[in-house]
């Protein structure tokens, strides 16, 4: 089964169900779903009867090794089922196409990584120096979203920017994932207009550019990840917060209500010419 | 006065952090904004955010005025966040 954003939202409860995150039949991953796991795993975190079923398959165990999943689930107090991910060993020269969830919990942090691990990923990937400075840009942007509407007011003990990233070189595809387990759109946007019906609602205010920063001249970040994603880079932006997912394209902009995650996961896909 | 971004950090990123190179900028600047365009050298800077573009410029025009406030040396790539910046204002 493949656990990907295009499968995800047609069968959450199959891999959500209760207080669990079941992997056990997955087949196939993308860094949507995996941020996702991520945010769910924060949900549940202080649920007595939570659980984490690993995948069956060799490869996909692999694949969260190589993202380091045992690491950031270990942080969110899953040890006692990572057992079969700690076991494995990997040569991390060989992780070429996937980026190991990064976890900023402060701003300092994402500047570090920024400057450091994101830029070095993004030209390991293959981008050259223009489009490594705008990938690098629009991570920023979205990292500096997490920090500017969240800090002061984190709904749980976890808190900050967790980024994925992963290079389909056949596709010339890249995917960045930005999650965070924060207040939301709706949240963010209640001290603008407290009558927004839906979380749906709610990003696609966020993404023209209306902001819950009250009294502050901002709110252009969205805009120009929307702009460079699709017209530079032919790609999609997709923001799921709350119960609302919205993706936007060169086709347009589709809003959708689905399952509720705790704060925010937003991320844009990167098609690159060789 | 010309002031060395690449001095900042060649990756600039963020609101906070652009807040503080303007209040810096103020300080290089000091009297000199009189007589001379406040000249911001990007020489060397490789990652600007719109971000941080955005909050510097708004600072510091609202300080010393459009017309006094000069961006020179740019590669494409910070050419192209001061214009997103502009088109999305």
């Amino acid at each position: 089964m493949d656990v990907t954003f295009d499968t995800v939202y047609k069968n959450p409860e199959e891999i959500f169900p209760g207080h669990t995150i079941n992997f056990e039949k997955a087949t196939w991953f993308d860094p949507w779903a995996i941020g996702l796991a991520c945010l769910k795993g924060i949900e549940f975190k202080d649920q007595a009867d939570k659980q984490l079923i690993l995948p069956k398959n060799a490869d996909m165990l692999m694949y969260l090794k190589r993202m380091h999943f045992n690491k950031i689930l270990m942080e969110f107090t899953y040890n006692s089922f990572l057992g079969p991910l700690h076991a494995l060993e990997i040569q991390e020269h060989d992780n070429e196409n996937v980026c190991e969830i990064l976890h900023c919990e402060f701003r300092d942090a994402l500047e570090a990584q920024l400057s450091s691990k994101i830029r070095r990923m993004f030209r390991h990937f293959g981008l050259n120096e223009l489009d490594e400075a705008r990938a690098t840009a629009l991570v920023g942007e979205l990292g500096n979203n997490v920090f500017d509407h969240n800090d002061g007011q984190w709904p749980s003990s976890v808190r900050g920017a967790i980024i994925l990233a992963q290079h389909n070189p056949n596709k010339h595809r890249i995917e960045i994932v930005v999650a965070d387990p924060g207040i939301g759109f709706s949240g963010s946007l209640r001290a603008v207009n407290k009558s927004i019906p839906t979380d749906e609602a709610a990003i696609e205010l966020g993404m023209s550019g209306v902001t819950g920063r009250v009294g502050e001249p901002r709110g252009n970040g969205l805009k120009v990840i929307q702009d460079w994603t699709i017209n530079k880079f032919d790609g999609i932006v997709r923001i799921h917060s709350g119960a609302g997912l919205v993706v936007v394209d060169g086709n347009g902009q589709k809003a959708q209500s689905v399952f509720s995650i705790v704060g925010t996961l937003a991320s844009f896909v990167v098609k690159y010419k060789q | 006065m010309t002031v060395q971004m690449s001095k900042f950090n060649t990756v600039l990123n963020g609101r906070p952090v652009a807040r503080e190179a303007a209040l810096r900028i103020q300080q290089i600047v000091n009297g000199t904004a009189k007589t001379e365009d406040v000249v911001l050298d990007f020489a060397g800077v490789e990652v600007l955010s719109p971000s941080y573009a955005d909050e510097l410029l708004t600072v510091l025009r609202t300080k010393y005025g459009n017309e006094k406030v000069k961006i020179v040396n740019t590669t494409q790539a910070v050419s192209e966040t001061f214009e997103a910046v502009e088109t999305h204002s």
